[in-house]
């Protein structure tokens, strides 16, 4: 007799095995209180948060808890209705014109999160007879959005300009459009696309569009913060921009930018736009005004950026091995998913909050101790946080305890 | 390349060579032996093994077509559709 879960049951031995022993779940971490964006009470202890998306440390900004407070008095808690039919109020269409004029953009559309959004526009933009050229690094929600398209879906090689070429050319006499899909920076190891490179294998060919996420580079990114084209210099050329405002923003939603005079078309058929409820008008509000701290943020972008070499440096001179390069995201790989969980459950135990990602959910099968910054990070947070890493390696013999290195000669 | 529906000779041992290091369960290979099942292949693994087909082959694989190759012959079977249709 089968059970509706017995299709998990391999999956579920290999979550024992990899959980196995004393310490807590790293999937079910409950913050109990938040004391500050970098610093929160779990299980009884305070502890330095590393691991949050919260790269300008805007969730606590006074102006737009003000925002917050006063759109939950007018507004109410919530709209309860999709965008389509009562959800949508003078906020919603306000923060739709801040987006354009952020962006310097003509269209935008602001969906309920930024999951929502890829899902929403990768399955509706191309159809039948087209094309989706999506980097293998993308996220789990462009992979479901394209899944969910009628198009043909081609992955390219992660960062490969060239492979992504190859791939065009075998397409180039066929009709139908073509759109590349890449992020700004990949969440998993804080590495960029190589957006120059990309834009000019774009225009070597015909019904060729790019899109791309944000998500993690929007407000890190570029003297505006308007991400990686804003830093490359190619906002021109990218044709569509996804982006959230879950992370640099500091609240929830997503969101779709773009110049095509029929791009509001998709508010009539993105099903992940119609069939769910909007954003409560306090998080409207919210994301609003900090769409203008985000971009007038370049104190706060210097600082996050200082902050990533601190604790970047301070990682790899511990002999720790990173996956990435000085971004605010550090990925420490630990050799496999067990000694990934027990260093995940020493840095918890002493203080330290960072993400735990395993294989299939990261790259080339990496078990990684994902670390993000924040611009609030204190530079004595961040040498407490490299400290923590490394007692906890050292007692798991994954470092070598050696005296403090004397520079040479 | 194809007669009569059945993959070439070369196509499927090619196939072969680019499985073996894939091979972890160390079965024989057979037209019908299956990815999921007899090779044990996750969704990472089929992500890399297409991708040395890809290579290989200098071909697309779309992920469309995935679901529907469950074994090497319908791996072989559309590989020389993709070629066909690539080089007409």
């Amino acid at each position: 007799m089968a059970g509706i879960f017995d299709r998990f049951s391999n999956l579920m031995a290999q979550r024992d095995a990899i959980l196995a022993g004393d310490g807590a779940d790293p999937f079910q971490v409950k913050m109990d209180q938040v004391i500050s964006q970098t610093e929160a009470i779990i299980g009884n202890r305070r502890t330095i948060l590393c691991g949050t998306n919260n790269y300008l440390g805007l969730t606590f900004a006074p102006e737009a808890l003000k925002a917050a407070h006063d759109a939950l008095d007018a507004f109410g808690t919530g709209t309860t209705g999709s965008r389509v039919a009562n959800g949508t109020y003078a906020g919603h269409k306000e923060l739709e014109t801040t987006l354009c004029e952020f962006f310097n953009k003509d269209h935008a559309i602001v969906f309920s999160t930024g999951f929502l959004a890829n899902a929403g526009v990768l399955s509706t933009l191309m159809g039948p007879g087209d094309y989706i050229l999506m980097d293998a690094d993308c996220h789990a929600s462009i992979y479901d959005g394209v899944r969910a398209s009628q198009a043909e879906i081609i992955r390219f090689k992660h960062n490969d300009a060239a492979d992504l070429d190859k791939r065009l050319a075998r397409l180039a006499d066929k009709p139908g459009n073509k759109l590349i899909v890449i992020e700004g920076i990949y969440s998993m190891l804080g590495d960029k696309a190589p957006m120059a490179e990309i834009v000019a294998v774009k225009k070597k060919y015909t019904n060729t569009y790019l899109l791309s996420d944000e998500a993690h580079s929007m407000g890190v990114l570029g003297r505006y913060g308007r991400g990686l084209p804003e830093e490359v210099g190619c906002e021109d050329d990218v044709d569509f921009i996804v982006g959230t405002f879950s992370k640099s923003v500091g609240t929830v939603g997503g969101f779709v930018v773009s110049s095509y005079p029929d791009f509001g078309m998709l508010r009539l058929v993105c099903r992940a736009y119609i069939f769910t409820a909007s954003l409560p008008p306090s998080v409207v509000a919210s994301a609003r005004v900090n769409l203008g701290l985000v971009k007038s943020g370049g104190a706060l972008r210097t600082r996050l950026m200082r902050n990533a070499k601190i604790l970047h440096n301070g990682l790899s001179e511990i002999g720790l091995k990173l996956a990435s390069d000085v971004s605010p995201v550090v990925a420490v790989v630990a050799p496999d998913p067990q000694v990934a969980v027990a260093f995940w459950r020493g840095l918890i135990e002493a203080g330290v909050y960072v993400n735990l990602a395993l294989p299939p959910a990261t790259p080339y099968g990496y078990s990684l101790l994902r670390c993000s910054l924040c611009a609030a990070h204190t530079e004595e947070q961040l040498r407490e946080v490299v400290a923590i890493f490394k007692d906890v390696a050292s007692k798991m013999g994954l470092i070598e305890h050696k005296a403090r290195r004397v520079a040479a000669g | 390349m194809t007669v009569n529906g059945e993959p070439s000779s070369e196509t499927v041992t090619a196939l072969h060579e680019l499985l073996t290091p894939f091979n972890k369960t160390g079965v024989d290979l057979k037209p019908g032996t299956r990815f999921s099942e007899d090779l044990n292949f996750d969704s990472l693994v089929v992500m890399e093994f297409v991708a040395t087909v890809e290579d290989r082959f200098d071909i697309s694989v779309p992920m469309n077509m995935l679901p529907d190759i469950t074994t090497i012959h319908e791996l072989a079977v559309a590989v020389e559709k993709i070629v066909k249709a690539d080089r007409g």
